[in-house]
């Protein structure tokens, strides 16, 4: 909201409060919770503007549209060449910019020469000077101005300080000029000085307002007007609207809108000879009728939509907006002042449903005052229109319904100690409370009752209360002193703790092993587009939407963590052509298929929510086609060595159901202890291309379950072997689509199922650098049958306390040997020892 | 006059002797010379079988014939070592003259990193790990319930504009479900004073949603937020913890300013400033007024803070009048651009390598 210094300096008494500078004032009203979000000093440059008399008017020699305006500013008469129509006669006074005067937008007012006549100084429209909207001509001053005054000093508005203001949805009595000056005058030292708040004598207008929906409607005060003269507002309420961004439309529009910046009271003005038996009727309205709004627009109502209506229909959406019939417009006479109390609620609800956000809405929803204020602005607005458009007051009437209770709050000395860990003097606390209106008498020692005013809703309770004590008091004043926690920290053992800590323990190793295998963390949306799951196989109704998403691109919340990775990985090869390694720690989110239990406080809530799924994920692709530095294998290695950093030894093997977004010959399972926990591969080309990747550039992936892996590995020590390994060598020929890991295993199993000597020799880590059982060569072409291909696989064995013998260990070799390729030969007959 | 046996057999001794020598002067590698050494006094080596013919020898011979063996034995297994060391040294020296250049090392392949806001929120937690908080997280997809109205933020209140809501689907696809994004990471403040007693004192940090998308506001960005709950918690402590996490966290003693504000679930309200680190200084270490940060203000807008509103306290089931608390909250994408001079936040959410691995350690 923006705010006057000058307004509100005009409603603070003692006078003389200019002497701040706007620094300080901006400071105190910042140290109040009104934050001043920007200041603009405006007219300080119009003091060479000054009121000047037309002395008279001739035709220019060489163009048909300008005269030669003889102008005395109080000092000279000066030849001004002049465009405008409407120049007022000889006497008549206008504004006009000396010599050498630098107008808003730095425009330089300098002696000219225009088409062969000599012309010093302008003659100024309000738009020229920023004090006004775009007219048509210049400005016309009332004729008894005294030439030469300077226009700041005849119209006070024009110089003038303008704070916007961030008001907080709890304040609504600083929507108005009275408000802020009010909280500020308490800051100060100094006193409200509101203005005249008392309405006219006036018979009572029966009939004029009945009200049919109490429940809605707290306060309505009708005032009745004849002999409206609809025109232009004096200069110095045009000047004050325009300053406070309001557009000047006629007197009476004008008198509303400087109302509700006085007193933040938003009020409706009718024309009532166009109401249907010149009354209104306060009702809920009929589901669907029909209105239109001031600015046209066409509204179907609902049941609960509170009217103000005429003996017909509705004339203007409770506290929202008028309607189109019924707006004071120029040939008007007779008015209706509507100024009334909504519920904040349902204003809110209607505003919304309509999609109307006005003045009146916002601050109705936020609560205006039902008490004083309501009657302040009433009054102020009666008065204006007396004045201003020279109406006279004929009748008046008041209705009450429903308004909130006033709570009545007890507040304790010693509960100011010890929320703020402060004391506050009780003189001030008394000064206080008592300059913001809040009646307070003592209840006990150290302790008062307190009814805060009609115009702060915001306070309801004890704390409300203490706040304004330390608004005002202020926050720097609070001492350093902590209060030590009862317990000291750590020696708390709360079990969902423990269990977040390895969370994040998890989660911070994991990363921190992706980094190591040089791979670079991005953030990418948690939703995503729909369309970029469906290679995913979430079904559509399974995923968790938004209902209200910015685009159809973050419509939907990421079921896998794919999709933002190839994202970033596109964007980064369409920029550049390094290669591109990017990881991911984040969550993937669906619908369960069957509900989840939960235990614990919150249980009731967590069953009713979608299931969140911690991934790590990451990807790997070398920029262009050229370049193949990665494989399939790539992604595997890295998915093993980030689990080696968890101390877990990762199995590759082969994806069973095959992953429909890897390329179905290049991917696996990783598994540790026989349990999947994540998977990797190639992207699939067909995504690769979704994903705007150039042709044939190729992309890996991998990613861990997190909920299947487990952080704070402690690794057991193990006795060093003492005595050296013995290796025998095998030759398998097998297709080439059978996994080496499905010969690795059998030959495991089959070792695992022979028969050993207690100390016997066992299949184990040999004294090289790969497991007990090492693949030495993979071999295609000459000596192997077509499809096929030759795996040489060594094993290494070894007896924990003693030397082997090749005789025991031939013994056991031939026997495993045996049994894996039988076992093998089950499934694939043509897998044979070479 | 007859020519002795013995006389023989020492010519040829000394015969082998010069075969040797000659042959020596031939070998330049360790291969070569190890060859050389069997090939001469190996066991069946030239030299050794002549040893060999000793027993054909008259006694009186055998003696002379011995001394002359050893002798040159000797002297072949002199040389073999003179010539080994001189292998030895060729080898040292041919090794030293290798040249590398190492200036054409690869030192621009891809380097690890760590995503910024994800370093600040390590940076964080671990700082207030050390003040005594313990830290959590909870659901991104919350209900309305903890996101708003046990927050005190009533479902027909204006407060509920203060933050741009991104409304969630039911699994039936209702719209009605009254699940939301989470909008901040205050329903954690509320999971964990269900879930707990006090005292209560930990940091919940984590991703929040709100329907906002322009150069300043992302969409998904990153909060944290403190709560502490025990008996005789004041505003003043407040204060206190938040100057020391302010110093702590910038390892510099900063003043911290609250200033009155509304956030509904707190009672007072205050918005908190700390006195701006990254003003530049000039040498003697006064601040200089042109800091891009502050702009000269000195002072850099945190987050909110206030006491818990016993409307919150009250919604989990702890009596206000017993315990008190306080909360405070900050965003962490906008520290980590103020940590690294992150100008843009757009930067921090597209994934460009270029800019990822500005961020290595
Ligand atoms: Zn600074």
């Amino acid at each position: 909201m923006l705010i006057s210094r000058q307004w509100i300096e005009s409603l603070m008494s003692p006078a003389g409060g200019e002497t701040m500078s706007d620094e300080a004032f901006g400071d105190a009203v910042t140290s109040l919770g009104l934050e001043v979000e920007g200041v603009t000093r405006f007219g300080d440059d119009l003091r060479t503007v000054v009121v000047a008399e037309v002395r008279g008017i001739e035709p220019h020699p060489n163009a048909d549209k300008l005269r030669l305006v003889d102008v005395f500013d109080g000092e000279r008469t000066i030849k001004v060449v002049c465009g405008a129509p409407n120049v007022p006669e000889s006497g008549g006074k206008i504004a006009f910019a000396r010599l050498g005067s630098v107008l808003p937008g730095g425009f330089e007012i300098g002696a000219r020469e225009i088409r062969g006549v000599h012309s010093e100084g302008m003659i100024c429209a309000e738009e020229e000077l920023g004090i006004g909207p775009d007219g048509d001509g210049i400005m016309v001053l009332p004729s008894d101005w005294q030439p030469g005054t300077p226009l700041p000093e005849a119209v006070p508005g024009i110089a003038d300080t303008i704070f916007e203001l961030g008001i907080t949805p709890n304040r609504p009595d600083a929507l108005g000029h009275v408000g802020v000056a009010a909280d500020l005058a308490v800051k100060l030292g100094r006193s409200l000085q509101p203005p005249d708040a008392s309405l006219a004598d006036v018979p009572a207008a029966e009939g004029l307002v009945s009200l049919e929906a109490p429940q809605r409607c707290g306060r309505y005060i009708g005032r009745t007007f004849e002999g409206a003269q609809v025109g232009d507002s004096p200069l110095w309420m045009r000047v004050r609207l325009h300053r406070l961004g309001l557009r000047p439309i006629n007197n009476v529009v004008d008198v509303t809108n400087y109302v509700l910046m006085l007193w933040g009271q938003p009020l409706h003005a009718f024309d009532r000879a166009k109401l249907s038996e010149g009354r209104v009727v306060v009702r809920l309205a009929a589901d669907g009728e029909p209105m239109t709004t001031l600015d046209g627009a066409e509204l179907k109502l609902a049941a609960s939509d509170l009217v103000i209506a005429d003996a017909q229909r509705p004339q203007a959406l409770a506290g929202v907006m008028g309607g189109q019939d019924s707006g004071v417009e120029a040939g008007a006479t007779t008015l209706l002042l509507e100024t009334a109390w909504f519920e904040p609620g349902f204003v809110r609800a209607s505003a919304r449903r309509h999609g109307l956000n006005t003045d009146s809405s916002y601050r109705f929803e936020r609560g205006v005052d039902f008490g004083a204020r309501l009657q302040g602005a009433c009054a102020t607005a009666e008065q204006l229109l007396c004045t201003l458009a020279g109406a006279r007051v004929t009748g008046g009437v008041e209705v009450g319904g429903q308004v909130p209770p006033t709570p009545t709050i007890t507040l304790r000395e010693a509960r100011v100690l010890a929320l703020l860990g402060m004391a506050i003097p009780r003189a001030e606390i008394h000064r206080v409370l008592t300059g913001l209106e809040i009646s307070l008498e003592p209840a006990g020692e150290a302790a008062w009752r307190c009814i805060p005013p009609t115009h702060r809703p915001d306070l309801t309770c004890e704390e409300d209360l203490i706040e304004e004590l330390l608004r005002h008091y202020g926050l720097d004043r609070l001492p350093s002193t902590p209060s030590l926690p009862s317990e000291p920290p750590g020696m708390r053992v709360d079990p969902g703790q423990r269990a977040a800590d390895a969370t994040a323990r998890l989660e911070d190793a994991v990363l921190d092993a992706m980094r190591a295998e040089n791979l670079q963390e991005v953030l990418a949306f948690a939703f995503t587009d729909p369309a970029d799951l469906e290679p995913f196989g979430v079904p559509a109704d399974r995923t968790v939407k938004v209902t209200n998403p910015l685009r159809m691109q973050t419509s939907v919340m990421r079921t896998h963590m794919m999709p933002g990775l190839l994202r970033a990985g596109s964007v980064n090869v369409a920029r550049h052509a390094r290669a591109v390694r990017l990881c991911e720690v984040g969550r993937i989110y669906d619908w369960p298929e069957a509900s989840q239990t939960f235990d614990g406080a919150t249980a009731e809530v967590d069953a009713l929510l979608p299931r969140e799924r911690r991934r790590a994920a990451f990807f790997l692709c070398a920029g262009s086609r050229e370049a193949a530095a990665y494989s399939g294998s790539s992604a595997a290695t890295i998915a093993a060595s980030v689990l080696s950093r968890l101390g877990a030894r990762a199995a590759i093997r082969p994806a069973r159901p095959a992953a429909s977004w890897l390329h179905p010959g290049v991917q696996a399972r990783v598994e540790v202890d026989g349990v999947a926990v994540g998977e990797v591969g190639e992207v699939h080309p067909d995504l690769m291309a979704q994903f705007d990747f150039p042709e044939g550039v190729r992309g890996y992936y991998g990613e861990l379950w997190l909920e299947s892996l487990r952080a704070d590995h402690v690794a057991r020590h193990q006795a060093l072997p003492r005595f050296p390994s013995t290796s025998r060598d095998l030759s398998l020929e097998i297709p080439i689509r059978t996994p080496a890991s499905a010969v690795t295993d059998a030959l495991a199993r089959a070792e695992a199922k022979a028969e050993h000597a207690q100390d016997g020799p066992r299949l184990a880590q040999g004294d090289t650098a790969g497991g007990a059982i090492e693949i030495v060569e993979d071999y295609r072409g000459a000596g192997v049958p077509e499809g096929h291909r030759a795996l040489l696989l060594r094993l290494h064995y070894r007896a924990p306390g003693r030397s082997v013998t090749d005789d025991e260990v031939q013994a056991l070799h031939g026997a495993v040997v045996q049994a894996a390729v039988a076992a093998l030969c089950a499934d694939v007959p043509s897998i044979r020892v070479r | 006059m007859l020519r002795r046996v013995s006389d023989d057999v020492t010519e040829a001794l000394r015969a082998e002797q010069q075969r040797f020598e000659a042959a020596l002067a031939e070998v330049n590698d360790a291969d070569a010379l190890y060859e050389l050494q069997v090939q001469f006094i190996g066991k069946k080596g030239s030299v050794s079988k002549l040893r060999g013919r000793m027993g054909k020898l008259a006694p009186e011979e055998r003696k002379a014939f011995g001394m002359a063996f050893n002798e040159v034995k000797k002297a072949i297994e002199a040389s073999l070592e003179g010539k080994h060391r001189a292998i030895k040294t060729l080898q040292r020296e041919a090794d030293l003259g290798r040249f590398e250049d190492l200036t054409m090392a690869d030192t621009m392949s891809p380097v690890g990193s760590i995503h910024p806001v994800t370093r600040t929120r390590r940076q964080l937690s671990r700082v207030f790990r050390k003040l005594g908080f313990d830290v959590v997280d909870g659901p991104h997809v919350e209900h309305e319930l903890y996101n708003f109205d046990k927050l005190n933020i009533p479902a027909d209140h204006p407060a509920r504009d203060m933050q741009d809501t991104f409304f969630v689907n039911g699994p039936a696809g209702e719209t009605d479900s009254n699940l939301v994004l989470r909008t901040h990471t205050s329903p954690v403040q509320i999971r964990t004073m269900l879930g707990r007693k006090p005292p209560i004192r930990i940091v919940a940090m984590g991703t929040v949603f709100r329907k906002d998308d322009d150069p300043t506001h992302s969409p998904m960005f990153h909060q944290i937020e403190g709560l502490c709950v025990d008996e005789h918690v004041t505003m003043a402590d407040l204060k206190t913890t938040l100057y020391r996490f302010v110093g702590a966290f910038f390892e510099t003693d900063l003043k911290v300013r609250l200033r009155p504000s509304f956030f509904p679930f707190v009672e007072p309200g205050a918005e908190f400033d700390m006195e701006c680190p990254f003003c530049p200084k000039d040498d003697a270490g006064a601040k200089l007024p042109d800091c891009g940060v502050c702009k000269g203000s000195q002072w850099v807008e945190l987050g909110g803070a206030g006491m818990v509103h016993p409307k919150v306290l009250q919604a989990c089931d702890i009596d206000p009048q017993e315990h008190s608390g306080w909360a405070f909250g900050f965003g962490i994408d906008r520290m980590a651009m103020l940590l690294h001079e992150i100008t843009k936040l757009g930067l921090l959410f597209d994934g460009d390598a270029r800019f990822l691995e500005q961020f290595p350690c």
